[in-house]
């Protein structure tokens, strides 16, 4: 069995060095605009820093993957294909895209350019993924957080692409690419401008008791007990009252820990893993990425390594998401 | 001064040298810290170009155990850092933790979202300016310790040698503080029943 790729998330030249000295096969950036769905203030690359940062990746033998996986403007597809013919231009090792004329436009412009489909473009069953090799000859599909082992299992045999999955870090409800949560109340969303609460909606008050608040727009969301970890301030991880109870409505604040299942994923038929966080510092991708080299190296031994991430996880606790779903 | 939130500090060694210098005033502190910006400034020139998206990159950073705060000002044609008692002066945003967390993020050894999780790190005002701020500082690769030696020239060996010893004592004394903590917050035995 093929070793499982890791995929590493960076959001700044730093973050990639941290990446790949830390054991990174692959790091996914983007560049610094909407065209991809992390544009955080002062984050992601200039031109000038991929082509700096895929001279240092190829010096260590890694790979450098670009996400563009926004949906394009309607009128304005102009950045988006801008970004695809720089990052062609540039050497990259694959563009990660979610829009179908996106990929339209990679294939018919830069057929040699290897296309991936993003998690953004929520493909979960074969009809969907065979319909995107078909037309645009995608070569790997980041599968949605929304399938169990034996999902991705039963899934494999009846699709011929590779497929990459989220092993850590922030989960999303599970409308990828079509979540309007954010749009709702700030007008923006990390489909069309890269940005689930933009920081420029959010603001945290601290109370007179220790506890702190947290406003997205015109909307309370959280309040945390003084001393009580807490989360991203988005509106699928805020506290509601509901028929008289306050509690987490869409889902806890909680990051993805698959670390105990690579083995079954690689069984599965996963050829990569992908850890989320480019909006996170270095000292996170070295210490994620770091431990899971050390698991995925520890496999080929036969020994399973159990990492301990807790301190960087959202909310300071794990799940093993819809790895295994309880829920139902 | 503090604690300028209302909320204790931590017993540390940083809060009893902070209550020890308070006789002493903040402006002492200042031309080190024109020399730590023009240092900055020096060696990561690109240190603020990632802040141009912020219209207002004014910041009161509060390190809660000690006696005063620092005002920086992020923009590139009048950066400054200036040292001060007063937390009156408006700033865009404002960023609060113990001293050495607050370092440990500067030179990137700590996720800014760990800590805030964690809730060791607070932050208040336009949230956008705080995660630029971090992004550019996260980016920067500052070696704070590094920077400031080098600058010695030839002091800097013995200078080395002097921090040195000041980190071993720094890492004693929250040792001790940590027992004493513990210590006084143990239960107090019962005394006999009546």
């Amino acid at each position: 069995m093929k070793k499982l790729e890791l995929v590493c998330p960076a959001g700044t030249p730093a973050a990639l060095r941290a990446a790949v000295d830390s054991g990174a096969d692959t790091v996914y950036l983007g560049f610094r605009d909407a065209t991809n769905a992390r544009n955080f203030p002062g984050l992601n690359f200039s031109r000038p820093e991929l082509e700096q940062g895929i001279e240092y990746a190829r010096s260590k033998g890694a790979h450098i993957y670009l996400a563009i996986n926004t949906f394009p403007t309607a009128g304005d597809p102009e950045p988006w294909h801008k970004a695809v013919d720089d990052g062609a231009a540039l050497g990259v090792d694959a563009v990660i895209l979610a829009d179908i004329g996106m990929l339209d436009y990679a294939a018919q412009n830069h057929p040699d350019l290897r296309r991936h489909l993003s998690v953004q473009a929520s493909a979960s069953n074969p009809e969907a993924i065979n319909f995107y090799q078909d037309a645009f000859d995608v070569k790997r599909v980041v599968l949605p957080r929304v399938l169990t082992v034996p999902e991705i299992k039963a899934l494999h045999k009846e699709i011929s692409v590779e497929t990459e999955v989220f092993v850590f870090g922030g989960l999303c409800v599970m409308a990828e690419g079509r979540c309007s949560l954010s749009s709702y109340v700030t007008g923006q969303s990390p489909n069309t401008n890269g940005v689930c609460s933009p920081a420029c909606d959010v603001r945290y008050e601290d109370e007179d008791d220790g506890s702190m608040v947290s406003r997205l727009g015109d909307f309370t969301i959280n309040a945390f007990a003084p001393g009580e970890a807490a989360g991203y301030p988005t509106l699928c991880k805020g506290r509601f009252v509901a028929n008289g109870e306050t509690s987490y409505l869409f889902e806890d604040p909680v990051s993805l820990n698959a670390a105990s299942m690579l083995s079954e994923l690689q069984e599965a038929g996963v050829t990569a893993l992908k850890i989320e966080g480019r909006q996170r510092g270095k000292a996170y991708i070295a210490e994620v990425v770091s431990s899971f080299r050390k698991s995925v190296d520890g496999m080929e031994s036969g020994a399973e390594v159990e990492n301990d991430l807790t301190q960087v996880a959202e909310g300071q606790r794990k799940t093993a998401g819809a790895y295994q779903k309880t829920w139902r | 001064m503090f604690p300028s939130n209302g909320k204790p500090p931590p017993l540390s060694p940083v809060l009893l040298a902070g209550i020890a210098a308070r006789p002493v005033s903040p402006r002492l502190l200042q031309p080190v810290l024109d020399h730590v910006m023009k240092l900055l400034g020096k060696q990561h020139p690109d240190l603020f170009e990632r802040l141009s998206c912020l219209s207002d990159p004014t910041f009161l950073i509060d390190p809660i155990d000690l006696p005063v705060v620092f005002h920086l000002d992020a923009n590139p044609e009048r950066t400054y850092l200036e040292v001060s008692r007063s937390i009156e002066r408006p700033a865009a945003a404002v960023i609060r933790g113990p001293l050495m967390t607050l370092l440990d993020l500067l030179e990137g050894r700590m996720d800014g979202d760990a800590l805030f999780f964690s809730r060791a790190l607070a932050i208040e005002g336009d949230t956008e300016a705080v995660v630029a701020l971090r992004n550019a500082v996260d980016d920067s690769g500052i070696d704070l310790r590094g920077d400031v030696l080098a600058s010695f020239g030839p002091f800097a060996k013995p200078a080395h040698r002097v921090l040195g010893m000041g980190g071993r004592i720094y890492t004693r004394m929250s040792r001790d503080l940590d027992m004493l903590k513990a210590a006084l917050q143990q239960p107090q035995p019962k005394g006999p029943q009546a």
